[in-house]
């Protein structure tokens, strides 16, 4: 097993290292549109690389997957590795994934151990695995390196209290919730029973509690009614709405996976308003 | 495609907003003429199946193939979903394939004749019947191009009342510009210029459209895309196949039908464009239009012509054209061309577009370079092999996406400079697939959209220097074969450029 590298500049040697073809001496080709920062608490690594599997082909990107271990020693321990995909006739494209565990105080400092590991003029996403600790240090850190930041709300306990931490978060960084993208097929549906919906005393959905209530701040915020009730019915996933006990027909097709899911966020650069507006009327 | 719902549609649904709408196309019935062949099998299919599969088809929707050879309802199907495995670009997933193949139907006809008229309207009377698509019809005209004058006659006095009808004609859209002027001439007696399609299928790939992008999405490159700052514009079309059997219409085509006229103009089209007003199919249309009607005639010294002998491609030996099966033994089509071509207007006056495009070339490639000037006075000493221009290239394909090349210094002692490249890939950002040109200029004409297709004027203008230069080659003979095949074409085509001082790009 390879000795794990404890320095930026041991994990930028490695890189370099690791960009040359052993057979031609050449460089690969490096294609990267972003760098991408996962900050990844133990529990969440296993779901984690899931989702990375795969991503990094759609994404060319330099990946770099932090795991704060604030009991350990105070080290970095990290590995690198370079994966080539096929990229027209007889090229190929390299991406990287840098894994860094942060332990004891460096996890505390996670912005000094990215900075010189950011890829120049290039946008930077983080995902935040679990729920951020709004304000504390590490979470504002990143927030103040990166142009957008990702979370899942789903990974969220306690809701909807959590949700009045995001809008002083909306005026630093991009924001986006991937629970929120995961209500996107049913939008249409409740958009295409206009203009009966405008009426709505009652939303009753069932799915998770992150979807409930985003679906219904999207409904109050959109409406500009207040008064509009949520009646949340706890599944694993959104599996229906009905409005004033009428079900929403159901969308057609079947709901992303993660993979997808985090794929399209990546995909996106600009503030989603409406979201933001649901986010503030939960 | 996605599209943000109508703002119209926004005010007085909230709910709309920031929805991201899919534009489905209206319920209809494509009439596939030509379906047992080459073309359905192999692009049409494949392109209706990967639309299947993003959920981009109507819901309510059938496919009708017509053809005189007989067979059955089944016996398409099941050829067709061979084709889809064999020439899909995606999975084949047999719940997707079933859903189109409910809707698939054939018409074994000779549509010259009544009843084989009155056959087809029955299916489609019944298409409307079944699966409610409302009279509305899209007809796919994939039939040799002496076919189509009866067909436009027959479907437009045959129309339905009901619902839209719209036509898409495959090239070549005649031989010459008066066969073009009749044809047009003919639809226009049927059809208004909306309800046509005239499909180019170069202006269905994504890379072609991206040169839009690059060009008017981008504050860097407008300024400088003009007669002051750009030497000549280079466009190669090159195949390393050969006619692929198809000796019969190659023979009556040649490489100034088959591709110059259609693909080639269309890319000197857009590449010498002004910036349109907006992105409306009109407004592209009529900045192209402009173009090609300042393209001056070149004379008989600007234009060459070849013909491939036997050579080596890919390491495999070729035979010459004049022994393709089908090909007369004295055979004087061209199936090379290459130009020296002039815009005539403020952008582009005295800038040469040097313009190429054969069979049996040494590799397939198509791209766009635009060479700029030299810089005027560099500061530097410059080695006898000399700084190279600074050019950029729009790779059409393979390998699609953009490269610069620029001088850079060499690491080390002293001042010592070099071309480099920058590269984008196109595969190498964006790694979801690219859509096959059919799948994307099929969808534009379900959903009314003629952008990506010629108009009647275009086509005119195109023909218009087509005939010049055939017309230039009717005083001589040439002597054929003159270029091996394998090569990069006839030592004309490189003379071309050389007593200007130039050469063609190697890559």
């Amino acid at each position: 097993m390879a000795t794990a590298l404890g320095s930026i500049s041991q994990i930028d040697r490695e890189l370099a290292r690791l960009r040359v073809d052993p057979d031609t001496g050449e460089p690969y080709q490096r294609t990267s549109v972003m760098t991408h920062i996962a900050w990844v608490p133990g529990e969440w690594v296993e779901a984690a690389e899931d989702v990375l599997l795969g991503l990094a082909e759609r994404h060319p990107s330099r990946t770099i997957v932090l795991v704060p271990d604030p009991d350990g020693d105070d080290e970095l321990e990290a590995d690198v590795e370079v994966e080539r995909f096929p990229a027209g006739e007889g090229r190929e494209i390299a991406v990287e994934t840098i894994r860094v565990r942060l332990c004891g105080n460096r996890a505390s400092a996670p912005a000094s151990v990215v900075e010189p590991l950011l890829l120049p003029d290039l946008p930077v996403f983080l995902r935040w695995r679990g729920l951020p600790p709004f304000g504390a240090g590490p979470f504002e850190q990143l927030v103040d390196v990166v142009d957008r930041l990702i979370v899942d709300s789903n990974e969220w306990a306690g809701l909807p209290a959590p949700y009045a931490e995001l809008p002083e978060v909306f005026e630093r960084v991009t924001a986006s919730d991937i629970a929120w993208a995961r209500t996107s097929r049913w939008r249409p549906q409740l958009a295409s029973l206009w203009p009966g919906i405008a009426d709505v005393g009652e939303i009753e959905v069932e799915g998770t509690a992150a979807q409930a209530n985003l679906l219904a701040g999207w409904l109050r915020s959109r409406l500009n009614r207040h008064d509009v009730e949520l009646v949340h019915t706890p599944a694993d996933r959104l599996v229906g709405v009905k409005v004033d006990g009428e079900p929403a027909p159901f969308p057609p097709g079947s709901p992303p996976d993660p993979a997808d899911l985090l794929s399209d966020e990546l995909d996106t650069f600009t503030r989603d308003s409406v979201y933001e507006d649901a986010v503030r009327a939960t | 495609m996605t599209e943000t719902a109508e703002p119209t549609t926004q005010q007085q649904n909230p709910l709309l907003e920031g929805l991201h709408l899919r534009r489905v196309p209206d319920p209809c019935v494509l009439v596939i003429f030509g379906a047992s062949g080459d073309l359905t099998r192999r692009k049409l299919f494949p392109a209706l199946y990967s639309l299947a599969l993003r959920r981009l088809l109507p819901e309510k929707f059938a496919v009708v193939g017509v053809a005189r050879s007989e067979e059955s309802d089944h016996g398409f199907r099941d050829r067709m979903k061979h084709a889809v495995q064999e020439f899909g670009r995606d999975d084949f997933h047999e719940s997707t394939w079933d859903w189109l193949a409910d809707g698939m139907h054939y018409v074994s006809t000779d549509f010259a004749n009544k009843e084989g008229q009155k056959k087809l309207e029955d299916v489609l009377t019944e298409m409307d019947e079944q699966r409610g698509t409302a009279g509305n019809r899209v007809y796919y005209l994939a039939v040799p191009p002496s076919a189509i004058g009866m067909l436009i006659q027959e479907i437009g006095e045959r129309r339905s009342t009901e619902g839209w009808t719209r036509v898409i004609i495959e090239k070549p859209f005649g031989r010459d510009l008066a066969s073009a002027k009749q044809l047009n001439q003919e639809i226009q007696e049927h059809f208004d210029e909306s309800e046509i399609f005239r499909i180019d299928h170069y202006l269905g790939k994504e890379t072609v459209q991206n040169l839009l992008a690059l060009r008017f999405a981008n504050g860097i490159f407008e300024p400088i895309w003009n007669r002051q700052f750009v030497d000549h514009v280079q466009i190669t079309v090159a195949e390393s196949i050969g006619i692929e059997g198809r000796a019969a219409f190659y023979e009556q085509a040649g490489a100034i039908r088959d591709v110059f006229q259609n693909h080639l103009l269309q890319l000197v089209a857009l590449t010498a464009m002004e910036p349109p007003a907006d992105f409306a199919a009109d407004s592209v249309r009529n900045e192209k239009v402009k173009v090609l009607h300042s393209l001056s005639t070149p004379g008989p010294r600007n234009v060459v012509r070849g013909q491939y002998g036997p050579g080596y491609v890919e390491g495999q030996e070729v035979v010459g054209y004049r022994d393709e099966p089908g090909v007369a033994h004295d055979s004087l089509t061209e199936t090379y061309v290459a130009a020296k071509l002039f815009v005539d207007n403020w952008r582009w006056a005295d800038t040469p577009f040097y313009v190429r495009a054969g069979k049996r070339l040494a590799r397939r490639e198509t791209t766009i370079a635009i060479e700029f000037k030299r810089a005027p006075h560099p500061p530097f000493e410059i080695q006898d092999d000399g700084l190279q221009p600074n050019v950029l290239v729009v790779h059409i394909q393979p390998d699609e996406g953009v490269s610069l090349e620029f001088a850079a210094k060499v690491p080390g002692q002293g001042m010592a400079l070099r071309t480099v490249h920058m590269d984008f890939l196109y595969g190498g950002t964006f790694r979801q697939g690219i859509p096959e040109a059919y799948e994307r200029l099929l969808l534009d004409c379900l959903l009314g959209d003629a952008r990506m297709f010629t108009r009647a004027d275009e086509v005119e203008e195109q023909w218009s220097l087509v005939d010049a230069i055939v017309s230039l080659w009717q005083r001589d003979r040439p002597s054929f074969p003159n270029y091996p095949a394998g090569s990069w074409g006839p030592p004309a085509a490189d003379e071309l450029l050389r007593r200007d001082g130039r050469t063609w790009r190697r890559h």
